[in-house]
């Protein structure tokens, strides 16, 4: 057995280029047998890596309900990601994971579900939205509320696409001010001004899902909470600087909270016991 | 479990049975800090050989045994990029069996804390570069009798003479003998490897003395326990002793490197042409860089921020995640800084913000 920080090696399969510096991968595992029998959970993150540039952390940002290959979308930022963003089909890349802990779907049961995710934030929320929209009898609304700096930088242009044609889903969209198009038929204001007083959603028997840059997320728990949400009913997910994922390098702690091994998916309520390092 | 006596000038002779008995030797041996004729002795642990010099008992050694559990650097695996294949090869867990003679009890009492983090009872993740390395070490412990000025073992549960951790735990007595007890059946096979050099069962009360005797000559805070509450109100978490005291700071990350239960590292690709290694070392919370996002954002952006992590990782992180302090007080961290950053002084101030009565040292630098 390979110690615990060898990855396993995957394929790509496809490359979507989202925007000018955010790409999609779809990738399967070289070993048949793992790639038959890969489990996850919405929510989790995995360890990618190209070999000779090192290791970056990214949510898996498919649904576990859609087998056959998982996907990873990330923004060209640092030296891995540069080179990631070099890779092409047929390549391979180092897998470790699935780590953390996963969205409490269950809970959410017979509820509404609001996502609500800013810039590339939007992969860890299309995971659980995926997740929703295949079971999507169990739930009641589903919306989407996503924005980003500018058209230019949203992702998933084709699924936002699907979900605005789709009725069982309410997706609303806009872009930062000065980020329009001529054609944007979307909103234009930042995520949190927006959600406060333009969508307004009730409270009652409804969770809200934020992914975001830490501003956005305070900034959108502190509109919710004007709304009357409670804080239980938030949820949203932490992305501290990580490289082990095993609880180990010591890095992504929060006072005594390590986001990689009791995170990455975090109540409103718990992230109020933290200290304020994310 | 089995007491005896060894004469002092046997050492050398443990050291040769325990070569001839295909162990590892690791010990404290004298060093040269610098090169050049200015330079003093430090002391070392280091593989011996028979008949090489060491300087078991005397004095305390700079660096401790964390490198031969959990090395500065080490490679994790290897990789080729062919084309658009990639190989791998696994490394070797295939450890030496090795003895680690003369080690401080603070320094054994670390192999814990950084077992809580490397083995699986962390998440459930076995991190067998460390575990199997353990399992193939046995500790051979020795008594402090002249602790340090900057050492503060009895204000984190342990003392001069504690064996926590010790397979084979020795003490010396004021008439130059070593009373020897046997603590694991690791230590046992140490003592049948030593047999002859072995006699009679010992002078326990001689020991006792020589241990309280040691636990009088230090000076600093007596107990930690209880600033643990004041660390754990998170309405603490920004008081403006973490500033003052901690503005001094350099970030030079001295006192982790020497530090025994440091645990945190990186992880890297040393690479050259279409093949390298993926290599674990040594990182640090006291760097900038450390957990800086790719966005920028830096969850802990100013010095002092990152001294006061790492003075909750010793006294809250540990205690809150793995039910034990991170710290052993062997004081290296104290005699490492640069600019005399002094944990100790963190724990008055914390002490005496909580009120705790009686828990500040008698020593008047500290009150
Ligand atoms: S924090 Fe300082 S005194 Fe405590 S174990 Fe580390 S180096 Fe030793
Ligand atoms: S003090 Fe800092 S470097 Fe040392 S173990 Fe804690 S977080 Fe890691
Ligand atoms: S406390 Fe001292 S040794 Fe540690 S990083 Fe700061 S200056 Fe360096
Ligand atoms: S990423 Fe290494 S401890 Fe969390």
């Amino acid at each position: 057995m390979p110690n615990i920080y060898q990855p396993n090696l995957m394929t790509i399969k496809k490359v979507i280029n989202e925007t000018p510096d955010t790409k999609t991968f779809h990738l399967v595992f070289q070993d048949e047998e793992l790639q038959e029998n890969f489990e996850f959970e919405t929510g989790q993150f995995g360890e990618y890596s190209c070999f000779g540039a090192g290791e970056s952390t990214f949510c898996i940002a498919s649904s576990p309900t859609r087998k056959g290959h998982i996907e990873c979308c990330f923004r060209k930022t640092g030296k891995v990601t540069n080179a990631l963003f070099e890779l092409s089909e047929g390549d391979t890349i180092g897998f470790r994971g699935p780590f953390g802990n996963t969205f409490p779907i269950e809970e959410w049961e017979g509820k509404n579900v609001i996502f609500v995710g800013g810039g590339i934030a939007l992969p860890p929320l299309r995971s659980v939205i995926w997740n929703l929209l295949d079971l999507r009898d169990k739930y009641k609304d589903i919306s989407i509320v996503y924005g980003a700096r500018s058209v230019a930088d949203l992702v998933y242009k084709q699924e936002i696409a699907e979900w605005e044609a789709r009725d069982d889903v309410n997706m609303v969209k806009t872009v930062d001010p000065g980020g329009e198009t001529d054609d944007w038929d979307g909103y234009v204001g930042f995520v949190p001004h927006i959600l406060e007083n333009d969508f307004k959603p009730d409270p009652e028997n409804t969770v809200v899902v934020v992914c975001g840059p830490p501003i956005m997320i305070k900034f959108t728990f502190e509109a919710l909470e004007r709304l009357g949400f409670k804080q239980d009913q938030l949820i949203t997910t932490l992305e501290n600087r990580m490289k082990c994922g095993l609880g180990k390098c010591g890095r992504c702690n929060i006072g005594s909270t390590y986001v990689c091994i009791d995170g990455p998916v975090f109540k409103a309520a718990e992230i109020d016991l933290l200290p304020p390092e994310y | 479990m089995r007491t005896a006596t060894l004469q002092k000038n046997d050492l050398d002779r443990v050291i040769d049975l325990l070569s001839q008995a295909d162990y590892r030797v690791i010990a404290p041996q004298n060093q040269p800090r610098l090169d050049g004729p200015d330079s003093i002795d430090v002391a070392v642990f280091k593989e011996i050989q028979s008949g090489d010099s060491h300087n078991i008992g005397e004095g305390l050694s700079t660096t401790g045994i964390k490198p031969f559990l959990f090395p500065k650097d080490e490679p994790l695996f290897a990789y080729e990029n062919r084309g658009k294949k990639v190989v791998l090869t696994e490394v070797s867990l295939d450890f030496p069996k090795t003895v680690i003679l003369g080690v401080r009890p603070c320094d054994v009492a670390s192999v814990s804390s950084l077992d809580a983090v490397f083995s699986d009872k962390n998440a459930g993740f076995n991190d067998e570069l460390f575990t199997k390395r353990l399992e193939k070490t046995t500790f051979v412990s020795y008594s402090c009798t002249e602790p340090d000025v900057s050492c503060f073992c009895t204000s984190v549960g342990l003392a001069p003479d504690s064996d926590k951790g010790s397979d084979l735990h020795m003490t010396e007595l004021p008439d130059g003998t070593l009373h020897v007890e046997v603590k694991t059946k690791a230590g046992e096979k140490i003592a049948a490897v030593i047999d002859a050099l072995l006699s009679g069962d010992g002078d326990a009360v001689a020991r006792q003395q020589a241990g309280v005797a040691a636990a009088e000559k230090i000076t600093r805070l007596r107990d930690s326990a209880p600033i643990l509450p004041w660390l754990q109100d998170l309405g603490n978490f920004g008081d403006e002793m973490w500033q003052r005291l901690g503005e001094k700071c350099l970030g030079c990350g001295a006192c982790t490197f020497e530090c025994p239960t440091c645990h945190c590292f990186d992880i890297v690709d040393e690479n050259s042409g279409n093949k390298g290694y993926r290599v674990k070392f040594w990182d640090s919370c006291q760097f900038d860089h450390f957990t800086l996002h790719a966005s920028g954002h830096n969850t802990r952006n100013s010095q002092f921020e990152r001294y006061r992590n790492r003075f909750n990782c010793k006294f809250k992180i540990y205690e809150d995640v793995f039910g034990e302090k991170g710290c052993v007080g062997c004081g290296r961290c104290i005699r490492g800084c640069p600019v005399n950053l002094d944990i100790t002084e963190y724990m008055a101030e914390v002490a005496h913000k909580a009120a705790i009565p009686n828990a500040m040292s008698a020593d008047p630098d500290f009150e």
